[in-house]
Order: structure tokens, then sequence, then C-alpha cells
């Protein structure tokens, strides 16, 4: 970590490099609320495949990938100790080709033009495969690995396996192959993506994030140092076990019971912290640590006996609610901080202090509409009362608007404050 | 591993001191937390001190650097110093938004701080110094008061 200089804050990319990502998520998180209004008031109608492709690529690609791609611009000196060259220049790529790719395959799904599904393909794998390798090569780089940085480095191989799924499916969408393959590489995708991407970068950053905003004891050894490998092992059998026909419900079952016993822990970690701060941040890991155990019970109970579609929903919507529960307790520590972090560097001697930022009151009232909005959708697939699917539409639109008035809000703070305030020299 | 385990407990001791003083800003009993952020900052600049005076200077003396992750650490301790002398001021004015605030930013810096200590920095000085060099440097440690 020392020897290649990449150590800490210090190292850090320029904050833009950060917030463009954030706020794009933001957007998209947005825009997914808008469609999902659109669709519940009938106004228009799509297939179900359509609707159901582009939910999922909206909040996986448009919302997960680009806080997560963001975060790891940011969190990759801090924890591996890697410094990414020219951050600013290789995000710009990384950022414009994502955004344009997204809505290349999201407009794909819903007219399934063929050349869609192509340029969806090149520019969409582009972006992601160019942000990937570079990560992956500098992280293959790193001596001394933590067990975060194998982690993060498990979790970019997964990705971009899930990426090269992902093209095969998009071409053969298209016509372009002909996808003899495609119901066991769609599973593969799937899985990679989730599992393998999403999941494991949350718990090989939570190592170190938990412990560190929140003084809490450390992970048992055995699991900080095999977790991430053990469920990395599994992804690469359940792949073999797809295509040579074999069953993978005792892979899926094992996945599944590592990721209760992870989440069982870190919300014991959380009780026992030492620090006495309940604010937003720590309710929303709460949160994304239950919504984790109950989604991967239903999946436990789905590989022993057979459960309904309804079931079956509801783990999918907890498995997102964990993903984006994340997601906004690493926003509201993030942002708050690298404000008044690269300000207070820089030499500002008003630079504001977290609380002025994005006060931990303004998070708390996310806290509480991303709870309502996962209930409004619970009751959805349970009992689907009347307006119940406009209300939680709304609902989205009105959590995902709510971070990104607060993301926008500290953008203008940071530039009021380099434009208006005094500067010391160093 | 003498010297991490030695470092390693201060940290944590700093940690509790850090946590109970902010139990009690947001308690509202100011004066107990002034007298507990006051054990706070008196025990993270003694370690700093220990560190600077000591610990460091051993170290690059052996390795021939003073450029390398000392340097770096010595440069973490100046924006902890900093941040100690605001939290003062705000305990002081009995502002509890205004510690709350600083304490936030102080534990991400503060801990992201001493993970790098112990991940790394710590264990260097346990591989290269040699045993008996680490005995005094320890010992001369645990004489250096404020």
């Amino acid at each position: 970590m020392f020897s290649q200089g990449g150590l800490s804050l210090e190292q850090a990319p320029p904050i833009s490099v950060v917030m463009k990502f954030f706020i794009t998520a933001s957007i998209f998180g947005l825009l997914l609320g808008l469609y999902l209004l659109v669709s519940s008031s009938g106004l228009l109608t799509y297939s179900a495949y359509a609707y159901n492709v582009t939910i999922t690529h909206f909040l996986a690609l448009g919302v997960m990938a680009s806080f997560m791609l963001g975060a790891l611009f940011q969190m990759l000196p801090v924890i591996a100790g890697v410094v990414i060259k020219m951050p600013t220049k290789k995000s710009m790529v990384v950022h414009v080709l994502l955004m344009v790719g997204i809505f290349l395959q999201l407009f794909a799904f819903n007219t399934s033009i063929s050349l869609l599904y192509l340029f969806s393909a090149i520019i969409l794998g582009s972006a992601l495969l160019h942000a990937t390798t570079v990560m992956i090569k500098e992280l293959l780089n790193v001596q001394d690995h933590s067990s975060s940085s194998k982690g993060m480095l498990l979790s970019l191989g997964s990705f971009t396996i899930a990426i090269f799924l992902g093209i095969y499916l998009l071409l053969t969408l298209g016509g372009y192959i002909k996808g003899d393959s495609f119901a066991q590489v769609k599973e593969a995708h799937y899985s990679f993506a989730l599992f393998g991407w999403v999941a494991l970068l949350i718990v090989s950053v939570s190592f170190q994030v938990v412990e560190m905003f929140y003084v809490t004891p450390k992970y048992p050894t055995i699991m900080s140092k095999y977790l991430v490998t053990t469920i990395a092992m599994l992804l690469v059998l359940k792949l073999i076990a797809l295509f040579t026909s074999l069953p993978t419900v005792g892979i899926d079952l094992i996945l599944a019971l590592l990721f209760i016993a992870y989440g069982v822990i870190t919300l014991h970690r959380l009780y026992k912290r030492k620090r006495p701060t309940s604010d937003a941040t720590v309710w929303f890991w709460r949160l994304g640590m239950g919504l984790l155990i109950i989604s991967m019970v239903i999946t436990a109970l789905g590989t022993i006996s057979s459960i309904d579609e309804g079931l079956k929903m509801l783990s999918y919507l907890a498995f997102i609610g964990f993903a984006l529960s994340i997601v906004f307790a690493m926003n509201y520590k993030i942002v708050p901080f690298l404000t008044w972090f690269h300000l207070s560097n820089q030499g500002y001697m008003e630079a504001p202090m977290m609380h002025d930022v994005i006060h931990p009151k303004k998070a708390k009232i996310h806290f509480y509409i991303h709870v309502a909005m996962l209930l409004a959708w619970s009751l959805f697939i349970l009992f689907n009362p009347p307006m119940i699917d406009i209300l939680a539409s709304l609902l989205v639109v009105l959590s995902f608007g709510w971070l990104l008035y607060h993301l926008i809000f500290a953008v203008k703070k940071y530039n009021y404050t380099q434009k208006h305030t005094e500067k010391m020299e160093w | 591993m003498i010297i991490s385990s030695y470092m390693r407990t201060e940290h944590r001791a700093c940690d509790e001191l850090f946590s109970t003083a902010e139990k009690s800003v947001i308690d509202g009993n100011f004066e107990q937390a002034e007298e507990q952020f006051l054990l706070f900052a008196n025990d993270t600049l003694r370690h700093f001190k220990k560190e600077e005076e000591s610990l460091f200077p051993t170290f690059e003396e052996l390795t021939g650097s003073t450029e390398g992750p000392t340097r770096i650490m010595k440069f973490e301790h100046e924006q902890v110093r900093g941040l100690i002398g605001k939290m003062a001021e705000a305990v002081e004015n009995k502002d509890s938004d205004a510690y709350l605030s600083l304490a936030e930013s102080m534990m991400i810096l503060l801990q992201q701080h001493n993970m790098k200590e112990e991940q790394m920095l710590y264990a260097m000085c346990d591989r290269t110094i040699p045993q008996d060099l680490k005995e005094s440097t320890l010992e001369a440690m645990k004489a250096i008061e404020l």
C-alpha cells in the first residue's frame, strides 16, 4: 500500500469524479420512477418482457453501476491503496459511454430494433469493460491484499464476466448470433451481476467501512478472510454447472446461507458499535442487512421447496431494497465528508462541516421515504390494492428526487465555497 | 509484534474516549463532555507525540527515508490536530450540532488513518526494527508525556 504511494485520502481523485456518477445514478433512479409511473397509470403499455428487463437494467446499470463505479473511483485509493492515473479523463470516458449505452439498451428493450441492440452491446460493453479493466489492472499490482481489496478484485472480475455474458444476450436478442445457450447465459449473467458484482462489492467494502464509520468490533477472521473467495468460487462452479447441465440448487442454497450469515454478523457488529450515534446511515445499514436476510431466506426456501410467484417477487424486491439501502448509506457519509475534506485540504477556512452539506435530518427523511417506497411495493406484490402501484412509483420518484436535490445542493455548496470564501495558501 | 500490540491498544482506548464524549454531547451533558473530550484530545496528541518523536525516527533511520509512509502519517496528524481545535471550540460553546458534525469528519479521518497504521506501518516496524531496539523504542514511547 505504502510502497505504491497510493495511500489514503490524500491520493483521492477530484470530487467531480465521484459526484458526476452519483448525480447520474440519481437521475436514472428518477427516470425509473417516471417509467414506473407511466406504466402503472396505464398511459403507455409495454410487453411484460420489455417492462421487466427495462426496470432491471434501469436499476442494475443506471442506478447501481453508476453509484458503484463512482464509489470505486473514490474508494480504491483509500481502501486498496490503488492509484488510478488520470482519473478525470478515464472516468469521463466511462461516464459518457455508460450513459449513452444505457439509453440505447433501454430503447432496444422497448423497441426491439436490431441495430439498437448491436450499438448498445458495443457502447455499453466498451464503457463497462474499460472501467473494469482499468481498475482490475491496478488491483492486480497490489502486493499485500486486504480482505476488502481482494473482494473488490473478485467483484470486478465477476462484473467483467457478467458484462461478456450480457453482450452475448444483447447480440442474441438483436439476431446477430444464434444464442443456443441463451437460457444458461441469462441465468449466469444475473448470478454474476447480482451475487458477484453487487453483493460481493458491498460485502468487501463493508469489511472496512462498517468498522471505520461506526467503530464496530472487527468481523470474524474466518469471514473477512474466506467469504469473498468462497462466494466467487461458488459462482464459477455455478457457471460450470449451468453449461454442463448439472443441478445448481445446492450452490444457490450455499450462497443464500453465506449471505444470511454475513447479514446476521453485520447486524451484530452494528449492535456492538462503540459510537452512540444512530443516524440515518446506521438505519440504512440495518435495513439493508435485514432485507438481504429476508431475500436470501426466501431464495433458500425456493431451493428446497416450491414457492409461489409472489414470494419470489418479494425476494427480488428485498434484494433491490438491500442494495439501494447500502448505496444510500454510503452516499450520506461519502458526499458530506468529501465536500468538507477536499475544501479543507485546499485551504478554505470556511469549508462547510459535514452537517452543513447534508444534515442527518435530511438523510433521515430519505430513510422514511425509502421505507415507505419498499412497503408500497410489498403491498402491491402481496395484495395489489387499487392505486398502490401509482403511489409506489411516486415514492420512487420522491426517493431519488430527494437524493438528487441534496447532491446538487452539495455541489453548489462546494462551488460557492471555492468562489466566495477565503483560501489560505499552504 | 510488540509495537503493533501496544499502539493498537492505544488506538482502541482513544476510540473509547471519543465515543463517551460523543455520547455526553448527544445527552446534552456538556460539562462531562468537555472533560471526556479533553481526555481524548490529550491521549490522541500524546500518541502522535510518541510516534513523531520516537517510533517514526527509529523507522526512518532504519529505512533511510523520511519521505515514505511516515511523512503521510505526519500530514494526517496535522489534519487531526486541526479538527481537535475546532471540536474543543464546539464543546466549549455547547454547540452540539457543530460538535457532532466535526465528530463525523474526525471519525472517518482517524479510523482510516489508524487502519493504515495498524495494517501496514506498525507491521513494517515490527518486521524491520531489531528486537532490542524495538524494546527500547517501546520504553521510550511509554515515558513520553504531553
